[in-house]
């Protein structure tokens, strides 16, 4: 990614606004954009997710590989994510091999997929030691105006719930639901005249500090922490946006039951 | 399809609109690029128009009009190209000890000599004046023929932007912002009791109390959409 | 291409496996303005086929060996993302991708009015989203919209569209099955207004009068699809 120039009259006007608790575009602090999320819209993916927030829109894709368990899991199939920002997302994502921010959003999703538990490798064993499922979930962003990690994450988790074992096509039995028991959900508050906000948008990003990415699973549970870029936080401001995480995480946990259920 | 159909030789022998966009007083016509315009004739092409083997053909999607025989095309989007004596707003991106590198918004960015600066540096002392991301307001001095261009800083009320904010526009809205004779702007400025500098790049300056520039962002914000929703509509 | 295969991609009536008749155009709908944050963009639906075309620029050329002295560059990316396919596509380097980027930047530079932005460099971005067949048409065809949409000039669209042979006959727009299985693949790149051809492929076998059926299948088509992409940029964004 190309390190774009940081005017400093936008940092200043950041933090002008931020003193009178205000944004610039003037959603409240903990305010996120409007979310659209559709399910099952890439008809070649097993599972498949479009999420929007503001201008920022992202694709996730389910697709299923059968792979030789790994010889310490022989009974466990495997979960593998990945995310790739491609140049078509923002005038400073550059082509080439994934960028070191890529690479870090899709770990980043992926640690709070797999820790939450919500899939279970031992169901995606088929014959242990010889053959097992391996579950792989692209994210792919095609727009990119902020906060592409909540973004990925909801769509990502919404794919799974969505996906279709394709037993029929492998020759391994039935097609089935993939089964995705918990829904692990990101919340990210960036830094921005010198206190935190939800869903920063590309503006708030460029012109502000560290950023702070929160997983939780369906009871409140932590699975996945991050903090990323230069920055100094305290206790005290973690204690704020933790709280302010589990209200909404509750929240899209629900929009993703919600289309869920109106399939 | 809305927007009513567009002179092609294909719907041009029908009894409407037959001699294409010569009929001045006719609405302005949405159109594609590559869409024929009809006989070039006595008509000269504008801006978005090419006269093709004498055959007027649209080069851009936007609203075509005919004013005094000129056909031109209004287009949805322009990139802005610098052009001499052009007010514009840029940002510094780097420098050497004598040349600060200023990005303008345009397709080929521009230097500014210490000369044309807004005062002398000492050697190594270059950024003590104006710094990398620091924002000025400047003025297009030359324009070479492969693009590179020249910015100054000597003239009256250049100077650097060191505060308030600023914000982009699509450079071919600008005449919708300042308005006939300059009223829409001064409105703006009245209502808002900003200062407000628009850049011939598209980049507007807005300075004032805090409220007053959210006021004035959020006036911008409404033009910016409802260009949106126009750009399909025939009526200008 | 290959044999037949066991699969019958067209009856004896002349009805296709889509249902299609052997000169009809698969459907074809485009939206502008998909992604918010480039300066142009498309999104073509063309059967099962979903592609994304952004536009960026014109900016500055960088690296600047790249940069020519009298024009712009058109730096066109053609890509396949992971799950557009049956079987999941690795992403990186690849060399189908890469030839197609080239010969969609030389057809999209027959009509852009590169010599306005010297040393500056327009990027296209083509993001095949699902894929059906016909990518690279739907490819070239999408970014010709993107192209409109951000503003660049130029002096006619390109429209992209693939007519081949399946079984000895002639079919129009083939879809996925006659793609696999068919005998000849014949993509060209049509500026509508003119008949005028800017990219010209093919593969496969044809007998000169079969030549002749699929290039004017490809004219016929073209007619239909410029209609949508003209509908697209003068009927409304998202």
């Amino acid at each position: 990614m190309a390190i774009p120039l940081v005017p400093k009259l936008l940092r200043a006007h950041l933090a002008e606004l931020a003193a009178e608790d205000q944004r610039h575009d003037g959603r409240g602090r903990f305010a996120g954009r409007d979310v659209e999320l559709e399910l099952d819209c890439l008809p070649r993916a097993e599972g498949s997710a479009r999420v929007r927030m503001g201008d920022t829109i992202v694709f996730a894709g389910v697709k299923f590989q059968i792979m030789t368990p790994y010889p310490d899991r022989p009974n466990q199939g495997g979960l593998m994510c990945s995310a790739e920002v491609r140049p078509v997302a923002g005038r400073n994502w550059e082509p080439g091999p994934p960028s070191p921010e890529s690479i870090e959003l899709g770990r980043v999703v992926d640690r709070g997929i797999r820790e939450s538990g919500c899939i279970n490798t031992e169901d995606l064993c088929l014959i242990p030691g010889e053959k097992a499922w391996q579950v792989i979930l692209d994210l792919f962003a095609v727009s990119d105006d902020g906060n592409l990690f909540d973004a990925f994450a909801l769509a990502g988790i919404a794919a799974l719930k969505s996906a279709t074992v394709p037993g029929e096509r492998f020759g391994v039995g039935e097609d089935r639901p993939l089964g995705v028991a918990k829904t692990p959900v990101m919340c990210s508050y960036h830094k921005v005249g010198g206190r935190f906000v939800y869903d920063a948008d590309k503006r708030e990003e460029l012109g502000g500090d560290e950023r702070i990415h929160i997983t939780l699973g369906d009871d409140d549970h932590v699975h996945s922490l991050q903090k990323g870029l230069k920055g100094i936080f305290t206790a005290a401001e973690f204690a704020e946006i933790m709280d302010e995480a589990r209200s909404r995480c509750a929240e899209l946990r629900d929009l993703i039951d919600e289309k869920l259920e109106g399939e | 399809m809305k927007g009513g159909s567009v002179a092609r030789p294909d719907n041009m022998s029908g009894d409407k609109g037959a001699d294409g966009p010569r009929g001045s007083r006719q609405a302005p016509l949405l159109v594609a690029p590559g869409d024929d315009l009809g006989d070039s004739g006595e008509l000269e092409a504008g801006h978005g128009v090419l006269a093709i083997n004498g055959r007027l053909r649209a080069l851009k999607q936007g609203r075509m009009s005919n004013r005094g025989g000129t056909v031109s095309i209004e287009p949805r989007r322009t990139a802005y190209v610098p052009r001499p004596s052009d007010l514009v707003i840029g940002y510094i991106e780097g420098c050497t000890s004598n040349i600060w590198f200023v990005d303008i918004g345009a397709p080929f960015n521009a230097i500014l000599p210490m000369s044309l600066g807004p005062s002398k540096a000492e050697f190594g002392g270059i950024r003590k004046v104006l710094d990398i991301g620091d924002a000025i307001l400047c003025r297009v001095q030359e324009v070479e023929e492969n693009h590179s261009s020249v910015v100054t800083m000597k003239g009256m009320g250049l100077r650097a932007i060191r505060a308030g904010s600023v914000e982009d526009i699509d450079p071919h809205l600008l005449g919708r912002l300042i308005g006939r004779g300059g009223n829409n702007l001064r409105q703006l400025k009245e209502d808002t009791e900003c200062r407000v500098v628009a850049g011939d790049n598209g980049r507007v300056w807005l300075d004032g109390d805090l409220s007053g520039i959210i006021d004035a962002r959020d006036r911008l914000n409404a033009l910016l959409t409802e260009a949106k929703v126009e750009e399909y509509r025939g009526d200008a | 291409m290959g044999g037949y295969g066991d699969v019958q991609c067209i009856d004896e009536n002349g009805i296709r496996l889509d249902g299609r008749t052997k000169d009809e155009v698969r459907p074809v709908h485009i939206e502008t303005g998909v992604v918010p944050v480039a300066d142009g963009s498309a999104r073509m639906t063309w059967g099962l086929n979903d592609v994304i075309a952004a536009v960026y620029g014109p900016m500055e050329a960088h690296p600047r060996k790249i940069q020519r002295q009298d024009r712009a560059v058109l730096d066109v990316r053609y890509n396949m993302a992971p799950f557009s396919t049956t079987d999941r596509i690795r992403p990186g380097f690849n060399r189908r991708s890469r030839e197609i980027s080239k010969v969609t930047a030389e057809a999209l530079e027959s009509v852009v009015l590169t010599e306005l932005y010297p040393r500056s460099k327009i990027r296209v971005e083509i993001e095949i989203i699902c894929a059906e067949a016909g990518t690279r048409c739907a490819g070239i065809t999408a970014a010709s919209v993107a192209l409109a949409h951000a503003g660049i000039p130029m002096t006619d669209m390109v429209v992209s569209v693939a007519s081949g042979k399946v079984h000895d006959i002639v079919v129009c727009d083939l879809n996925k099955e006659e793609d696999n299985y068919g005998e000849a693949d014949l993509p060209m790149g049509i500026l509508p207004n003119s008949g005028e051809i800017v990219f010209l492929q093919m593969d496969g076998d044809l007998s000169p009068d079969q030549f002749q059926e699929a290039w004017d299948y490809n004219m016929e088509a073209a007619n239909v699809i410029h209609a949508e992409m003209v509908r697209a940029l003068k009927g409304g964004d998202e």
